[in-house]
C-alpha cells in the first residue's frame, strides 16, 4: 500500500525552504582588483580613489556591499569623504556605518562593522595605533544569479584630506564584503584564499604620503627611534615615552639596562624648563633584557613642574645613556625630537 | 468498645492538630529596611588604573596618591596628587545619600565636575570605579580606588 502524505500548505513548506537554502547558500566571492590611489597629495586637497572590484557568484541571492577604508583617525574620513559604487548591477551610494553604528555584522560574535574590521584586520601593517577602520554598506541590497560575474567600483572622494594638519606617512587599506557572509571563505573549497573568500583586503604596499600642513610628521610605516602613547595627549595625561634601540643597525646606544630622557619643555606663558638629570624621574628602563625597548612613563605636568595656570605646549628631547654625554635626537641625528602637546 | 475507643482517640488527634494548625501560623511585620546612607569617610587609594585600556599599575607609580573625602565637612583632599578628575582640594557631594548616581567634585574655584557613581563591593570591600579624560577627550582613565585602613 502507498502512503501518501498530506501536508497541509505543502507549496508554501517547499517555497520557505528553497528560500531558506537560498539564503544560505548565497554566495559570491569577491577579489579587490586594484586600486587607483595617488602616491602622494597636500593637506586640505581633495583626493579621489577607486577600488576595482570583481565578484563571482555561485548561487543567486541579495546582499548589501559592504566596504571599509583604513585612514588615520586624525582624518576624520567618516565627515570628510563621499563613497559611492558603480556596477554591472547598478549605481548607487555607499551609507556611512559609524563607530557607534548598531547594525551587527554578519559572522562578526555580536559587533558592528566597524569593530568586526578592526578585530579582524587590526591596522594593516601601521605602526601607530592611532588609525581607524571607516565602514560604509550600499544604499540598497544587490540581486545576484548563479554564475554572474560581477564588476563594479567603489568611488572614494576625501575632501579636505588630513583634516588633523599633520603632513603623514601611512599604509591606506580597503576591504569590500557582503552583508549576508561578513568576512568568512568558503569552506568546501579548502583553505582560506582570495578565490574562496567573501571577502577581500587590500593594503597599499607603498605609503601614502601628505604633505604640506601646520602640524608634525606622523609616520605610520616606518619604525620610529621613538614613540609616545597616547599619540595625542595633553600635559595633563599620563605618557608613555618608547625608544626603541634596534631600528638603527649598528645600535645608537649600548645595551643597558636603562636610559635617560633629556627633554626641554616650553610652556604657556613662554619659559622653558629643561630636565636633564639622568635620575629616577627620568630612567627609561628596558621591558626586558636585551629587548632594546626602553619606557618611560610620566605626568609631563609633574616632570616639568607647570604651576597653576601654566601649561606644557611642547617639548624638545633627546635620549641619553646614563653619563648624558651620548645624546640621541630625531632619526640619529644631533637634532632633537620634538612633540606637541594637542588632541588632533 | 473497642471501637468507640479509637473513635475517641482520633477526635482528640484531631483537636490536637487542629490547635496545632492554629497555633504555627503567626502574623509577621515586616519593618522596611532603611537603605544605609552612602559614607565615604576615610582615606582611598588607587588599586586599579587604566589608560584607554592599557594596565597603568605596573608603569607608573600610583602609592603615593591618595583622596581623603571627609562626609562632615563635604570636603575631600588630593594627597601627592596624580592626573585625575580634579587637580586640587575642595568640596564633593553626592546626588542622593541613599541611592547615588552622581559624585559631583568641586575643586576650590574651579567649575563642578561629575562622575558617574560606582560603588560595588569587590571582596567584601567597597571600591569606588571612576572614568575620567584629565587630558585629552579621547583617552579615557579608569581609576578603581579601595579605602585604606
Amino acid at each position: 500500500m502507498k502512503v501518501r502524505l498530506h501536508i497541509k500548505g505543502k507549496n508554501l513548506w517547499r517555497l520557505c525552504t528553497l528560500i531558506v537554502l537560498c539564503i544560505v547558500l548565497s554566495c559570491c566571492y569577491t577579489i579587490i582588483d586594484s586600486v587607483d590611489q595617488p602616491g602622494s597629495a597636500v593637506v586640505g586637497s581633495t583626493v579621489k580613489i577607486t577600488v576595482n572590484v570583481k565578484n563571482s557568484c555561485n548561487s543567486s541571492g541579495t546582499a548589501r556591499i559592504i566596504f571599509g577604508f583604513l585612514t588615520p583617525k586624525g582624518w576624520k574620513t567618516g565627515d570628510n569623504a563621499k563613497v559611492t559604487y558603480s556596477s554591472s548591477k547598478g549605481d548607487g551610494n555607499m551609507v556611512l556605518l559609524p563607530a557607534n553604528s548598531t547594525i551587527i555584522a554578519a559572522h562578526s560574535n555580536g559587533v558592528n562593522w566597524p569593530t568586526y574590521m578592526k578585530n579582524f584586520f587590526g591596522n594593516a601593517g601601521n605602526l601607530i595605533d592611532d588609525v581607524e577602520w571607516v565602514a560604509y554598506q550600499s544604499d540598497v541590497p544587490v540581486n545576484y544569479n548563479n554564475g554572474d560575474k560581477i564588476t563594479g567600483t567603489i568611488n572614494i572622494t576625501i575632501n579636505n584630506i588630513g583634516a588633523d594638519g599633520n603632513p603623514t606617512l601611512v599604509k591606506l587599506a580597503y576591504v569590500v564584503a557582503n552583508d549576508q557572509n561578513g568576512f568568512t571563505f568558503d569552506g568546501n573549497d579548502g583553505d582560506s584564499s582570495p578565490t574562496t573568500e567573501y571577502y577581500n583586503e587590500f593594503v597599499n604596499p607603498s605609503c601614502f604620503e601628505l604633505t604640506g600642513g601646520t602640524g608634525d610628521l606622523v609616520d605610520f610605516c616606518n619604525p620610529q627611534l621613538t614613540t609616545i602613547d597616547p599619540p595625542k595627549s595633553l600635559d595633563n595625561d599620563i605618557v608613555t615615552l618608547t625608544y626603541n634601540n634596534n631600528v638603527v643597525t649598528p645600535a645608537l646606544l649600548a645595551n643597558s639596562s636603562a636610559v635617560y630622557l633629556c627633554a626641554t619643555a616650553t610652556m604657556s606663558d613662554g619659559k622653558t624648563v629643561t630636565v636633564c638629570d639622568q635620575s629616577a624621574q627620568t630612567m627609561l628602563t628596558q621591558t626586558s633584557a636585551t629587548s632594546g625597548i626602553y619606557r618611560l612613563t610620566f605626568w609631563p605636568r609633574k616632570l616639568f613642574g607647570a604651576t597653576t595656570g601654566q601649561t606644557v605646549i611642547s617639548m624638545t628631547y633627546f635620549i641619553t645613556d646614563k653619563s648624558g654625554s651620548t645624546k640621541i635626537g630625531y632619526g640619529g641625528t644631533s637634532a632633537p625630537f620634538t612633540y606637541k602637546f594637542k588632541c588632533t | 468498645m473497642n471501637n468507640h475507643f479509637i473513635l475517641k482517640k482520633q477526635a482528640y488527634l484531631f483537636i490536637a492538630a487542629m490547635a496545632l494548625l492554629w497555633t504555627s501560623c503567626k502574623m509577621e511585620r515586616i519593618a522596611p529596611v532603611t537603605e544605609s546612607k552612602k559614607d565615604l569617610t576615610g582615606t582611598w587609594k588607587v588599586v586599579q588604573a587604566t589608560r584607554n585600556g592599557t594596565n597603568l599599575l605596573p608603569i607608573y607609580d600610583f602609592t603615593q596618591f591618595s583622596i581623603k573625602f571627609d562626609a562632615t565637612t563635604g570636603s575631600y583632599n588630593l594627597l601627592n596628587p596624580v592626573p585625575f578628575i580634579v587637580g586640587a582640594d575642595g568640596k564633593f557631594s553626592l546626588d542622593d545619600p541613599q541611592y547615588p548616581y552622581k559624585l559631583t567634585f568641586t575643586a576650590a574655584g574651579a567649575t563642578p565636575v561629575a562622575t558617574a557613581f560606582n560603588y560595588p563591593i569587590i571582596n567584601g570591600t567597597r571600591q569606588i570605579i571612576m572614568t575620567f579624560s584629565p587630558g585629552c577627550s579621547q583617552n579615557t582613565y579608569v581609576f578603581t580606588l579601595s579605602k585604606t585602613n
